[in-house]
């Protein structure tokens, strides 16, 4: 079995026949990221409506619903409205803590089952119980971290009380957010990944972020578009006006 | 004004016309015209077969070659990038012959060039009548970046109607060897570019090199055609009765 | 699939090829769809150019410190409860994953989209000691029910029609399935849901791995790439070590680009990064995550011909453009990577002698090059390996021959001048109303299909005299 050492250094090796011979362009090293984490900050307290305007027609434009409401108490009758629509009864949520909403308390009365993900760390009888509900829910509602303008992006940060297969096991996703978490660019979204990672305060408690753009889409027979082929066929944003 | 003509081994064997025409035209555009004699081929065909040490010694002689010109003006995009972009670097084991060719890349010029970028002009009067579609070299649109000139030079000419071609930026299939290497896949992508062209309803199809040429025209012949596959000086300075 | 078919000579496959009307109707309607999604994509986008400039500096700037990259990946990807694994060899990747499947009780492995499984031939490795593979990509699935091997390297399947995988569905899995997309993806999400559920393993590739923060990166469409990354106990990542890339912002550069030159998508439906396995607190993820940085003959590469080809980001933009691609589809190329970078890769996996053929599948167009969004200079290589297989005397000695008198004939007017006067005085007999339409022994390659113009009667050269006067 090769070893760190040899296979790093049969690549030193061949990299000191090239000295010299290629020129050396320095790639741009991101700025503080620190501070470049707070430039975003100011400047989208500023620009979100915009950013909000853009992402709604990127979000759009990839097949993605985007509701409104002015405040947050509000959105457990969008999600009724939204598993009306797809005669849905069994909804999956990120811990009340993680999404800001408990629908066991609004949805659970109106003849819906709902299943949180546990908080703290669950033992295995625990997380099997919750992959279970997850395999069976319909619909799946998290919260987001940030919602990307540039393409109508939603950038889920996994973690505590906010499983990955949320947005991924149901054939529906709905993502709550608000206007703190809107990005203009690509390029923005790199610093703030840069300051999460940099930043031992905002770490990440769980292992993966997701980029979702749109629902899940194949284009594997004839080039013809299809939806939902492991991942949710439906994403709908809900936008929360208020703080 | 002067140029000399390189006329490619192509160009010298089986379209002479075509560089008698561009003769007459560029006198016509008071150029004087030198033809340096003892000229072969630019080694291109050695080159994309990976020859490239007999390719050096070709080029080492096509530099010599035109040492005196002024500029060199060539009717075909593939040689004129030839000499342009990879003369310098076969020639850059000797310094006094890398320089030359780096002088000859300078001076170096497809006619379209030429005539637009260097004379100035881009409306040549021509009797030439008829739909005309053109069609984009490899070379002379990826390799010189050219793409605008010959059909500013066609619009120019009065009678001529210039009906863009589908897919005008394809291969044509020709590809030096690989048409006779590959013949089958060779002519199979040269029938997708001929039902192009048939399609515009062009009588002439146009084009700066005379690879394609030799490819498009011999598609067109066998298939008994009426579409005539002609090189841009013979839409320019057509032969009487053309 | 062993290299059996590698016995037919390349010319072979590819005549086969031409005579196939299923595939080349879905060849057509393929990279013809691609090349548009593309083409409006970086229309739309007029910061599109200068992205791929700083992508590619970003590439060559990483081969010049690849080494200390590497490090901190694997450094960090440690610090974070990840396995890091060295493989030089194909054959050793396999192995590693191989022994994990050994140790860890592994009876079933869901995988998502993996060129560097399929390089590694690995599939073929799992069934032998016992464990199941399962492909849960769309077009993977396909071809795996199919027993065949990818024919594109993002659309594993895009040489079937949707008719011959409805006929593959309804045979393999029982039942008689329409020829709709719609309703086979159904069948596909169904047969594969289970499955995600119940696998011991998930094999992935890697897109990219970013150094500074040990994140494993994948770009999918279908959800596959999470699946397979949250459910199985195991996670096992291959990757080519040339994918490492040095930081977050520079990921960006290339998210902006790789999904528009794929598919023309601004951003794949999933982008996952994966930073180690299931963190404390988290109610699913793996509880090992492997990564296997693989060599398989790139290092060699760093310091030779074919360096720039490490920079590829295996979008295929280059197979859809490519006009030899468009006409004999990816299996006649006969190796895992097809297209013009495919050239490249067999060249660089199994040395340039397998590539005798292939260097020469090209009109060396340009077209490739034209769309690689790290502007790989693919014509050049190409040309490069022609001179490396005439150094190496691998051309056979006809052509060998054929050459050396072009040379010759180039280098002195009077041997050229003679071969004038033979070439008319040989063409005669052939010449029917101004034209060459049969010729004999090799020149036959040209007028099978082609007329040829004949050797003029009076070249340039000899007509100059009477047109020399000013």
């Amino acid at each position: 079995m090769t070893t760190r050492t040899e296979f790093l250094g049969s690549i030193r090796r061949e990299m000191s026949k090239t000295r010299g011979l290629f020129e050396t362009h320095p790639v741009p090293r991101p700025p503080d990221a620190g501070q470049a984490f707070e430039m975003v900050k100011r400047q989208m307290a500023e620009r979100w409506p915009q950013a909000l305007e853009r992402f709604r027609e990127e979000f759009e434009r990839i097949a993605g619903v985007f509701h409104r409401v002015a405040r947050l108490d509000e959105v457990p009758g969008a999600i009724k409205r939204i598993a009306e629509a797809r005669q849905a009864k069994s909804v999956l949520s990120w811990d009340p803590g993680a999404l800001g909403l408990d629908l066991r308390k609004s949805l659970g009365p109106e003849g819906y089952s709902v299943t949180v993900a546990p908080d703290g760390d669950p033992d295995v009888p625990a997380r099997q119980l919750h992959r279970d509900a997850a395999a069976q829910a319909e619909i799946g509602v998290t919260g987001v971290d940030w919602a990307l303008a540039e393409t109508g992006t939603l950038v889920l940060v996994s973690g505590r009380g906010r499983p990955r297969s949320t947005s991924l096991l149901p054939a529906t996703h709905v993502a709550v957010f608000d206007r703190g978490c809107l990005l203009e660019s690509l390029e923005q979204v790199g610093t703030m990944l840069e300051a999460l990672h940099a930043d031992p305060a905002r770490s990440m408690s769980g292992a993966v972020i997701n980029f979702i753009t749109g629902p899940s889409r194949t284009a594997d027979i004839e080039l013809t578009l299809t939806r939902g082929v492991h991942g949710p066929k439906d994403v709908h944003a809900i936008f929360v006006e208020g703080r | 004004m002067k140029a000399s003509i390189m006329i490619t081994c192509l160009g010298d064997l089986l379209f002479p016309d075509v560089g008698v025409a561009m003769v007459k035209l560029l006198r016509r555009l008071r150029v004087t015209v030198d033809f340096p004699p003892g000229q072969t081929c630019c080694g291109m065909p050695l080159f994309n077969s990976g020859y490239h040490h007999d390719a050096a010694l070709v080029a080492a002689r096509t530099v010599k070659l035109f040492e005196r010109a002024e500029h060199v003006v060539v009717p075909s995009g593939s040689c004129a990038w030839m000499v342009k972009t990879e003369y310098p670097g076969l020639l850059k084991d000797d310094p006094a012959l890398k320089a030359q060719a780096e002088a000859l890349a300078a001076k170096t010029y497809e006619l379209s060039q030429f005539l637009v970028n260097v004379l100035g002009v881009t409306s040549i009067d021509s009797p030439f009548q008829g739909r005309v579609t053109y069609h984009d070299s490899c070379h002379l649109l990826r390799g010189l970046g050219e793409s605008r000139n010959p059909r500013a030079l066609l619009r120019g000419v009065k009678g001529c109607e210039l009906v863009e071609l589908p897919g005008s930026d394809e291969c044509c299939g020709f590809g030096g060897s690989f048409s006779v290497r590959l013949p089958d896949v060779s002519t199979a992508v040269l029938n997708k570019k001929l039902a192009n062209v048939e399609s515009t309803g062009a009588a002439c199809l146009v084009a700066c090199d005379a690879g394609c040429l030799m490819q498009m025209g011999g598609g067109l012949s066998r298939r008994g055609s009426r579409v005539r596959a002609v090189h841009l000086a013979q839409v320019l300075e057509p032969e009487e009765g053309e | 699939m062993s290299d059996a078919h590698l016995e037919t000579p390349f010319p072979e496959r590819a005549h086969a090829a031409l005579g196939d009307a299923h595939l080349q109707e879905a060849l057509t309607i393929a990279t013809t769809k691609f090349i548009g999604l593309r083409k409006e994509s970086f229309e739309g986008y007029p910061d599109g150019e200068a992205l791929r400039d700083r992508a590619r500096a970003i590439k060559e700037a990483t081969l010049q410190g690849l080494d200390q990259h590497l490090e901190r990946l694997a450094d960090n990807i440690e610090r974070l409860g990840g396995h890091v694994h060295w493989a030089a060899t194909g054959e050793e990747a396999r192995d590693i994953i191989l022994r994990l499947c050994r140790d860890k009780g592994v009876r079933m492995a869901v995988k998502s989209k993996s060129m560097a499984t399929e390089e590694i031939e690995l599939n073929e490795a799992l069934e032998a000691a016992g464990v199941k593979p399962v492909e849960t990509d769309l077009g993977e699935y396909i071809i795996q029910l199919a027993h065949e091997k990818p024919s594109h390297i993002i659309a594993p399947a895009i040489h079937k029609t949707k008719g011959q995988v409805a006929d593959l569905f309804s045979k393999e899995l029982g039942g008689r399935f329409e020829a709709d997309p719609e309703v086979l993806t159904a069948v596909a999400r169904k047969e594969l849901r289970q499955k995600f559920l119940e696998a011991d393993m998930g094999i992935t590739g890697a897109n990219f791995a970013v150094a500074e923060t040990g994140t494993i990166v994948l770009v999918t469409n279908e959800g596959n790439g999470r699946m397979v990354t949250s459910l199985p106990r195991i996670h096992v990542a291959v990757m080519g070590m040339e994918k490492v890339i040095p930081t977050m912002t520079d990921l960006m550069v290339f998210l902006s680009i790789l999904a528009r030159s794929a598919t023309g998508q601004k951003l794949s439906s999933y982008t996952t990064l994966v930073r180690g396995p299931r963190q404390p607190g988290e109610v699913e993820g793996p509880e090992e995550l492997h990564l296997i940085l693989m060599d398989n003959g790139r290092t060699r590469q760093i310091a030779g011909t074919l360096r720039e080809a490490l920079y590829c980001l295996r979008c295929g933009a280059c197979l859809n453009v490519c006009p030899v691609y468009r006409q004999i589809g990816g299996h006649a190329y006969g190796y895992t990577y097809p297209g013009p970078i495919g050239i490249l890769l067999t060249a660089m996996l199994k040395g340039n002698a397998a590539v005798k053929d292939l260097a020469h599948a090209s009109s060396l167009c340009g077209a490739c090059k034209d769309v690689c969004p790290v502007r790989i200079d693919i014509p050049r290589m190409l040309v490069e390996l022609r001179e490396h297989l005439d150094r190496e005397k691998i051309a056979p000695w006809g052509e060998r021959m054929l050459f050396g008198l072009a040379r010759r004939a180039m280098a002195s007017p009077g041997l050229f001048d003679a071969g004038v006067r033979l070439g008319r005085m040989a063409q005669r007999p052939f010449v029917r109303d101004g034209k060459l339409r049969t010729l004999p022994l090799f020149f036959g390659k040209w007028t099978r299909t082609r007329d040829l113009p004949p050797v003029a009667a009076r070249t340039f050269s000899e007509r100059w005299k009477e047109i020399e006067r000013p």
